[in-house]
């Protein structure tokens, strides 16, 4: 467990760059994951959506546990999620190495009137095959700190 | 298919959200929190045993309703929000409704309401835009 950052240190989190990085979405990943959903699989090499939660993550060489560290996560149960904008300029395909760059968006500290802390940190991640954006993602998470 | 403003997504339900698809969920995503996978620890949230299904699992709901009703690459943006958990053995049914039509270049789009619902409740909620046929505006 951390320490609560400060709203000094927070705040220069925005604009910092995860590195770029490459990945291939590989047929039984794909699988698998649409068996998740509940749906059959995909169809034609197409990719299930949803994938743009965790490939995005992966290709700019971090993780979800990386980004809950840089963000002071105090355990598991003191992050939520709060909202996905997600937009695909074409449909995803396995077997392509897509080439991700992103960084960290936004960051707000809110105190509710009873003291409470949570901190929104937005990041933003873009996909590209070759020199062609293919998909955008802005994830925001909650923080919420031990008073 | 024929395509109108205030046309209502046929639903799509997942009877009962299944903890072991969350088990394979968490290692594709590689999240380590057990919240979605270790119902034991999970008894300090006040859980009672339960297990939290991913918050894109609950969001994959919508994109099937979605695929199920245009087509498998109809999908163009997602923007949502999300609300109370859903708890594994829990029922939910995606649902939308179509709010406007949109002229693109690349094809007739329709801009949709979506929302998770669960016992009444919208527990992930927000718009998509959704690429269709060019002849779905006839």
């Amino acid at each position: 467990m951390q320490t609560s950052p400060t709203e000094e240190s927070l705040t220069e989190l925005v604009g910092h760059q995860f590195a770029s990085g490459h990945y291939r979405i590989e047929h039984w990943e794909n699988w698998l994951l649409t068996q998740c959903t509940g749906r059959e699989p995909m169809p034609d090499g197409l990719v299930h959506p949803v994938a743009l939660f965790h490939v995005p993550i992966a290709g700019v060489g971090t993780s979800i546990t990386e980004l809950f560290q840089l963000c002071g996560a105090e355990g598991a149960g003191s992050v939520g999620l709060e909202s996905y904008d997600w937009e695909y300029f074409g449909p995803l395909r396995e077997d392509i190495e897509y080439r991700m760059a992103g960084s960290i968006a936004e960051v707000e500290r809110i105190v509710a009137d009873g003291g409470a802390v949570v901190d929104r940190v937005a990041f933003r991640i873009e996909m590209f095959d070759g020199s062609e954006l293919v998909a955008r993602v802005t994830n925001r998470w909650l923080f919420r700190r031990v008073a | 298919m024929i395509v109108r403003v205030g046309d209502e997504i046929p639903p799509w339900a997942m009877a009962s959200v299944d903890p072991a698809r969350m088990r394979t969920m968490a290692a594709i995503l590689r999240d380590p929190y057990p919240v979605h996978w270790d119902a034991d620890a999970n008894a300090a949230f006040g859980l009672g045993g339960r297990v939290i299904n991913q918050g894109p699992l609950n969001l994959s709901y919508i994109v099937n309703m979605l695929m199920a009703w245009a087509g498998p690459s109809c999908v163009r943006r997602l923007t949502v929000s999300f609300g109370r958990p859903v708890l594994d053995g829990e029922a939910v049914t995606a649902m939308g409704r179509v709010t406007a039509l949109i002229d693109h270049p690349e094809g007739p789009r329709a801009q949709c309401d979506v929302w998770l619902d669960l016992d009444g409740l919208g527990v992930v909620t927000g718009a998509a835009l959704v690429a269709l046929e060019p002849t779905s505006l006839r």
